[in-house]
């Protein structure tokens, strides 16, 4: 399974591999989604990739150095401004889009990895990435 | 045999049988033809998708003291005035005056925020004279404060539209959207199976069985018209010139759209009941996706006729993937790709549907047509055109790559040029060395070719125009590129002191 998070560590931890510990402590994969570190403060974006059992380990590994918040969704789409044209499709590098039976353009939340090419390519901008 | 008057009658009685064309597929297909004719009165068709060529003609009233207005700005965007005082025309495509909005906010964004019931901002310059002392006004306004608002769209509803790809090593932005490198997706556009024209269309005659001048329409949310043909007409290509009341219509089918790093543009939903009268209409009204032949083009090709890639139709489009044969680096390979619709098929049937509705709650009934829709025409515009070959230096200076920087210079020198084409022992382009960099090497200390080529070289053909080269020079910042054959083999140099004194020969 995946599951992505906010995660912000304090400065004392700045300087330590915490990210390369935790995939060696727990065997979970990191996927870093977007990552801003400043002096005093570092704050991620995490893709956690593993077995249910050792995202839990990965997670309260990670809180020990810093603060963790589960991001249940990246994209956010403004269902009153998507009109399913289909315009962001084929923009999808990992197939997260797709067109149903019905026509509506689905987007499977839980794949997405926030590269932000549907964004991008939306000519109503009815997709939003949460940063 | 029926007619319009008696389905009318029928309608009015709520006795009239209406199916969308999804429906009349089914029909014709379970109880065949003659019954279908028989019994179903009305097909409804519809389609949603970018319709470019829209606007809107709006009459402000008079201001006190009165304005003829000249130049008419509505929200920042410029409409079209040459009309009388008080007219204006507001096309979709129009961009903001101001740079940093430009196409995020153009017209079609106008027209639909009047529909929506928004307030604009109207700002207008005169020219002051006898009947018109006023030199500007502005104001705030909103669809409920002007005259007229009166759609007129001189091209909509295209029957078929060609789909697209790009052959191009780079992303590419059009009006069919985003079209990533190397053929690596398909855009298409349309209804297919819903399309107006499509279920109206007699192949044998080139001409439409029931679809003319007067003909009543669903348009944008109200009731509109068709006027005439569109331009471009040019059946199996044909399109529609439509007229409806802005103050009627639904934003939800009035839509403004920006297609990225290309304009804004206006989605309309348009949907044309296409009344049963015989087999022959009944037969194409069962028109299924799998029926329409749809080309697709590469839009790599900075030209006008651009290279047909493959031939398909919407059912394939519609199936999310296509496979096709390519040419890539002079070999030809088979790729299968996503396909993407830029058009909306979920909304498409939703004005079916809508207008399926009013039917049959007797509030829409059908009209006669005046007269048919008028001639054919599409063709090319008659302009010169530059070729890379035209304005090519030839033969080509270039040199191998195991020469010393103190060579690459005395090359230079001699043939007083600036860009020098490094080649392998076949002549094919590997690199490029510009004095620049020879200025560069000798400040860095650099010894060899290799260490100071660029290796990512744009390229230009020989058949490709010379304004597109204009714009990747500017693009890149780059003053002269190599001119390559089909091999990559380096057959030219254009400067862009070739290209301007072009341009500076011609004024
Ligand atoms: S491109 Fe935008 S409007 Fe079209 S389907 Fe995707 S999210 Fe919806
Ligand atoms: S952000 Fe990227 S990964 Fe996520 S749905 Fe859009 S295109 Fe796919």
């Amino acid at each position: 399974m995946r599951k992505r998070i906010y995660y912000w560590t304090a400065s004392e931890h700045i300087n330590k591999p915490v990210i390369a510990d935790t995939v060696l402590n727990t065997g979970v994969k990191i996927n870093i989604l977007k990552a801003k570190v400043e002096p005093q403060e570092a704050f991620l974006i995490l893709e956690l990739i593993g077995s249910k059992e050792t995202i839990e380990k990965a997670l309260d590994y990670l809180s020990k150095f810093g603060e963790v918040e589960e991001i249940s969704k990246v994209i956010k789409r403004d269902l009153e401004k998507c009109v399913h044209c289909g315009c962001c499709l084929t923009q999808c590098p990992i197939d997260a889009i797709y067109m149903d039976e019905e026509y509506n353009v689905v987007f499977k939340e839980d794949e997405c990895v926030g590269c932000k090419n549907c964004m991008k390519a939306c000519p109503f901008k009815a997709i939003e990435i949460i940063e | 045999m029926k007619t319009i008057q008696e389905i009318n009658e029928k309608i009015k009685k709520g006795e009239a049988v209406v199916v969308t064309a999804e429906e009349m597929i089914k029909i014709v297909e379970e109880e065949g033809v003659k019954k279908a004719a028989d019994y179903v009165d009305v097909v409804t068709t519809g389609t949603f998708g970018a319709m470019c060529s829209s606007g809107v003609f709006i009459n402000f009233g008079h201001s006190d003291p009165p304005i003829k207005m000249l130049k008419i700005y509505l929200n920042n965007v410029e409409a079209y005035g040459g009309l009388a005082a008080v007219d204006a025309y507001i096309g979709a495509t129009q961009p903001n005056e101001d740079p940093d909005v430009d196409i995020d906010y153009g017209g079609a964004h106008v027209i639909e925020d009047l529909v929506r019931g928004k307030e604009i901002e109207l700002y207008a310059e005169g020219y002051t004279t006898d009947c018109y002392p006023r030199k500007d006004v502005n104001v705030k306004i909103t669809l409920d404060d002007v005259n007229q608002a009166i759609m007129v769209n001189p091209r909509n509803g295209y029957q078929t539209y060609a789909a697209a790809t790009n052959s191009r090593d780079e992303k590419i932005y059009t009006y069919m959207g985003v079209l990533l490198p190397e053929y690596s997706n398909v855009h298409y556009s349309g209804a297919g199976q819903l399309n107006p024209l499509q279920n109206d269309y007699d192949p044998e005659t080139k001409s439409f069985n029931t679809i003319g001048i007067g003909t009543r329409i669903f348009l944008g949310g109200g009731i509109g018209y068709v006027i005439g043909e569109g331009t471009q007409h040019n059946p199996p290509f044909g399109t529609l010139m439509v007229k409806g009341d802005l103050k009627q219509m639904d934003p939800k089918f009035i839509r403004a759209a920006t297609m990225p790093k290309y304009g804004s543009t206006l989605y309309i939903g348009l949907g044309i009941p296409i009344p049963v009268l015989n087999e022959k209409i009944a037969e194409r009204c069962a028109i299924r996706d799998e029926d329409i032949e749809v080309p697709i083009y590469d839009y790599g090709t900075p030209r006008r006729d651009r290279p047909l890639i493959a031939k398909t139709n919407y059912k394939v489009l519609r199936s999310g993937k296509i496979t096709l044969r390519v040419n890539i680096e002079g070999r030809e390979v088979e790729k299968t790709v996503k396909t993407g619709s830029v058009s909306s098929y979920k909304m498409a049937r939703e004005v079916a549907e809508t207008l399926k509705k009013w039917i049959l709650d007797g509030k829409f009934l059908l009209s006669e047509r005046v007269d048919t829709l008028g001639r054919a025409e599409n063709k090319p515009m008659k302009s010169p055109i530059t070729l890379v070959r035209d304005i090519l230096s030839k033969p080509p200076i270039t040199a191998q790559r195991n020469i010393s920087i103190m060579e690459a210079a005395k090359i230079l020198i001699k043939h007083n040029i600036n860009h020098l084409p490094i080649v392998d022992e076949q002549g094919r382009l590997v690199g490029i060395i510009t004095s620049w960099d020879i200025a560069k090497a000798l400040a860095q200390n650099k010894k060899t070719i290799e260490e100071i080529m660029t290796r990512n070289v744009v390229t230009a053909y020989e058949d490709e125009p010379v304004d597109h080269v204009a714009v990747k020079m500017s693009k890149y910042n780059i003053s002269g590129v190599p001119v390559v054959d089909n091999y990559r083999r380096v057959v030219g140099v254009v400067t862009s002191e070739d290209i301007s004194r072009l341009f500076g020969g011609k004024k």
